[in-house]
């Protein structure tokens, strides 16, 4: 049994890494390719793992492979791109009960392992070494779709147009499917072209989180890279800008029925992870829990809104305050969450405050640990920033966050952008003067 | 007090059931292994509660919609400061919920379990409200309902409950709207109080890493013992047609959006969650990833992978559910409805039917493997009057084929079947 990462190169830039725990019922085993995010190659990156969902070698026909995952007890298969700090992630990942719950005795965990490989590393490519002609077509119109439906979610919507408005010329400013015209231009050999760039130079990360045995997972892919050359691209880190300059202000109109602010913010130079208690202690302190300052005034006092939140991004070293507000109330929103950021810079705040947040994070960290999501997610970016932290081992740094530090990392603190979505119609003054 | 032990030989899992004197029944799921125990305190209490009355109460008292939602709001608040405060200084996660047919306060915690559970027993069993506290809410709800007013999935299953459902108060937001949560006042809430929030309507549920020992302490010293009650409730009565065959409502969306529902069969409560189950296989077998009609609407460019189903069911209602995102969701509903006509005709599938049955037995297994769905599991059986939440897992494994078919006629009627529709509000 080992609780804690173990981390092995399976192959030339290729890590299989894996966390075994008894007390799950599940085994999770992902694959990512990591490439630095870039306009030119975005939208043809993300279409891949969308591609590679529809079917491999040994199971070519969609249906086919819909039926396998029912035959493994209802696996789930799931692909899909993400972005952390100027990287771009593209993943495929298998999840599936464990083997004691077979009632034919079944090899699922082996199975999954091996249909997941095989999405992963032998996908139905044609003679011409394209993807399949018709799945191209269809995937890359949903990509597409997908791209014109981030207005969905206003909230989620909001957030990234003020990234995109804050960050213009930095990696971190890109979609994760890149935009419309991106995606439009994307032809059969780009998809093919980003699939083999993907295996010649992406890192890539292989994690297995469950209850079964790891060893025989770790062999078959060991298997697969065996004696392949490749030239795989090193983490590095986001370049970032450290201070806001004038604040820049942007009011986009549309047809809702709630305003959406967003405040975008930079925090300083570069933390090394171990330093970064602090800070992430501040915004946490500022606007991450129910007994937070943001949540105590602006929702609790002030009655502006049902939610503001504040959250900092340890890689971009971005942090995001968010609220849906009237839009008569913006003015009023914008004054009451700078007057708490504020606060927190003159260490105006109560120890109480500073103690819950502090316990509120030591729940979350050693509460990772219960679901695989979690404990993937966590490891991954671990890895990403060249670390190895369990996350019970993170319980120690905010142990010992002194109040002075979260006042001392709020003053690194600038605001950089506004951006208001606002209810069309209703007419709202600018935030500053 | 009695204390039963539930197992189950397949899992090989057990829990606790025990019914304290003081009327209230304690589920106990501790889990080797998790360092999180996850508590809930919940009540019979939802948005689908608009009219009733207890046997002491001489008429019954229809209350504005959304008050439930509301009382939990409200319930968090006391004289000495609200809950969220109280679980600060233990590090526990807190929230709560109100869905159709109940209301849940939970935690999550790693460590002080029984301090927070303490927090958990006396700030539900101690109501406070005053016009002033009321009002406050009312700005924060309010701004709760214009965000799920911009939301369009949220919208599209609404509008879908209002087309499926001509007097049901399942058709209704559970937040309510606006106008009738400024109706709510300090006397409305306490009645409501009164009525559901006694020990004999609710269940404490735990699962994880705690001891049940511990519980049980902490309710024999805050708890006081409820009188025994019975709650009339009053519903319009339903017919079994859809009210509108068709709604749409335009949004800033992309693609237009669409939902699927058939009106089914309820029956008892327990009933009723065996029916869940059983459409839920159903579902699969007719629109899953490995069904035909999967295939043909996404080789047509009709649905997209944000393409799901499931099947809603409570106390007194039950519906099988599709949604996602389409060009034409007129054309899906057609060939859904088309789908279902050809499987009562030529029957289902035995093949697929096994597969998709076996699809179903993993799945629920895996429930059991999370601190969170353990505790949902727990308490949404005892609300539904089962006894073992383990039967779930049986229900599926002995799924029959008649069953199913039984479920295809009484569940999925073509002719009792509605779409709710969210197109653009800007031709793109």
């Amino acid at each position: 049994m080992n609780r804690m990462l173990s981390r092995e190169p399976v192959g030339q830039g290729v890590f299989f890494s894996s966390v075994s725990d008894p007390k799950f019922k599940h085994n999770r085993i992902s694959v990512r390719w990591i490439m630095p995010l870039e306009e030119e190659s975005a939208s043809a990156n993300a279409l891949v793992p969308f591609l590679l969902r529809k079917g491999c070698r040994s199971c070519p026909d969609f249906t086919q492979l819909e039926e396998r995952l029912c035959s493994l007890y209802g696996a789930s298969l799931g692909a899909d791109t993400s972005k952390f700090g100027g990287y771009q992630m593209m993943g495929v990942w298998i999840q599936s009960i464990d083997n004691r719950f077979a009632i034919d005795g079944m090899d699922i965990a082996g199975e999954s392992a091996r249909l997941l490989a095989d999405i992963a590393f032998d996908p139905k490519m044609g003679e011409d070494g394209l993807f399949d002609a018709k799945d191209f077509q269809l995937e890359k119109t949903f990509l597409l779709d997908a791209i014109a439906s981030e207005i969905n979610d206003k909230r989620g919507y909001a957030i990234s147009r003020c990234v995109e408005l804050m960050c213009a010329g930095e990696p971190q400013a890109i979609r994760r499917y890149g935009t419309l015209e991106q995606a439009k231009g994307v032809t059969p050999q780009d998809a093919a072209r980003a699939y083999n760039r993907m295996m010649k130079e992406a890192s890539i990360e292989i994690l297995f989180v469950g209850c079964g045995d790891p060893v025989p997972v770790k062999e078959l892919f060991r298997g697969i890279f065996q004696g392949k050359e490749r030239s795989a691209v090193d983490y590095l880190p986001c370049p970032r800008k450290e201070r806001g300059g004038e604040p820049r202000e942007t009011v986009e109109p549309m047809e809702v029925a709630q305003g959406k602010l967003v405040l975008g913010l930079r925090t300083g130079p570069a933390i090394p992870q171990q330093e970064n208690g602090p800070m992430r202690m501040m915004a946490a302190l500022l606007g991450g829990t129910p007994s937070s300052l943001l949540f105590a005034n602006v929702r609790e006092k002030m009655s502006l809104c049902y939610y503001c939140a504040a959250r900092y991004d340890t890689v971009t070293g971005l942090m995001l305050i968010d609220s849906g507000i009237e839009g008569a109330n913006k003015q009023a929103a914008c004054d009451a969450i700078l007057a708490q950021l504020e606060a927190v810079q003159k260490g105006d705040f109560a120890d109480d405050v500073l103690e819950a947040t502090r316990l509120a994070m030591v729940n979350a960290l050693r509460t990772t640990g219960d679901s695989l999501g979690g404990i993937e997610s966590w490891y991954l970016s671990q890895i990403l920033q060249g670390e190895e932290a369990a996350p019970v081992e993170e319980i120690a740094k905010f142990q010992k966050v002194t109040r002075e530090e979260v006042v001392e990392a709020a003053n690194q603190v600038t605001l950089d952008t506004i951006y208001f979505l606002a209810p069309a119609g209703q007419k709202e003054e600018a935030c500053h003067e | 007090m009695n204390k039963n032990v539930i197992r189950s030989q397949r899992l090989g899992e057990e829990y606790l059931r025990i019914d304290h004197p003081t009327g209230l029944t304690m589920l106990l799921c501790p889990m080797k292994g998790f360092s999180s125990a996850y508590a809930m305190f919940g009540t019979k209490l939802g948005s689908v509660d608009t009219t009733f009355k207890t046997d002491e109460d001489k008429d019954f008292v229809t209350v504005p919609e959304g008050i439930a939602h509301f009382l939990e709001h409200k319930l968090f608040e006391s004289e000495e400061g609200d809950a969220f405060e109280r679980y600060a200084k233990t590090g526990a996660s807190a929230n709560a919920y109100t869905s159709f047919d109940r209301t849940s306060y939970l935690f999550s915690c790693t460590d002080r379990f029984e301090e927070s559970m303490e927090i958990l027993l006396d700030f539900v069993t101690h109501p406070y409200f005053t016009q002033a506290t009321v009002e406050k809410e009312q700005g924060i709800i309010g701004q709760e309902i214009r965000m799920y007013d911009d939301d369009p999935e949220w919208r599209v299953m609404f509008n879908l409950l209002g087309a499926l459902y001509a007097k049901h108060p399942v058709r209704i937001d559970i937040a309510g709207t606006v106008e009738s949560i400024a109706q709510i006042d300090a006397d409305l809430l306490y009645r409501s109080y009164r009525t559901f929030y006694n020990l004999h309507n609710m269940v404490l549920v735990v699962a994880g890493n705690f001891d049940p020992e511990v519980v049980v302490r902490l309710a024999d010293k805050i708890l006081k013992p409820a009188p025994p009650l019975t709650i009339q409730r009053k519903s319009p009565e339903e017919l079994p047609q859809v009210h509108q065959r068709r709604v749409e409502q335009k949004l800033e969306v992309a693609t237009p959006i669409f939902e699927v529902g058939f009106k089914g069969t309820p029956s008892t409560p327990a009933e009723n969650v065996k029916r869940q189950v059983l459409d839920e296989i159903l579902l699969e077998i007719i629109a899953g990833e490995s069904s035909p009609l999967y295939r043909r609407l996404y080789d047509e460019g009709l649905i997209n992978a944000t393409f799901e189903y499931e099947v809603m069911g409570g106390r007194d209602y039950l519906a099988p559910l599709c949604e996602g995102e389409s060009r034409d969701p007129d054309q899906v509903f057609a060939q859904l409805c088309s789908e279902v006509e050809r499987l009562r005709r030529e029957g289902i599938d035995p093949e697929a039917f096994q597969r998709c049955k076996r699809a179903s037995y993993g799945r629920y297994i895996g429930m059991f493997g999370r601190v969170e769905a353990v505790a949902g599991l727990m308490m949404q059986t005892h609300f539904a009057g089962m006894e073992n939440m383990y039967q779930l897992v049986d229900w599926v494994a002995d799924a029959t084929l008649e069953e199913l078919t039984q479920r295809l006629w009484e569940d999925f009627d073509p002719q009792r079947a509605a779409l709710s529709v969210i197109s653009p509000a800007r031709e793109g």
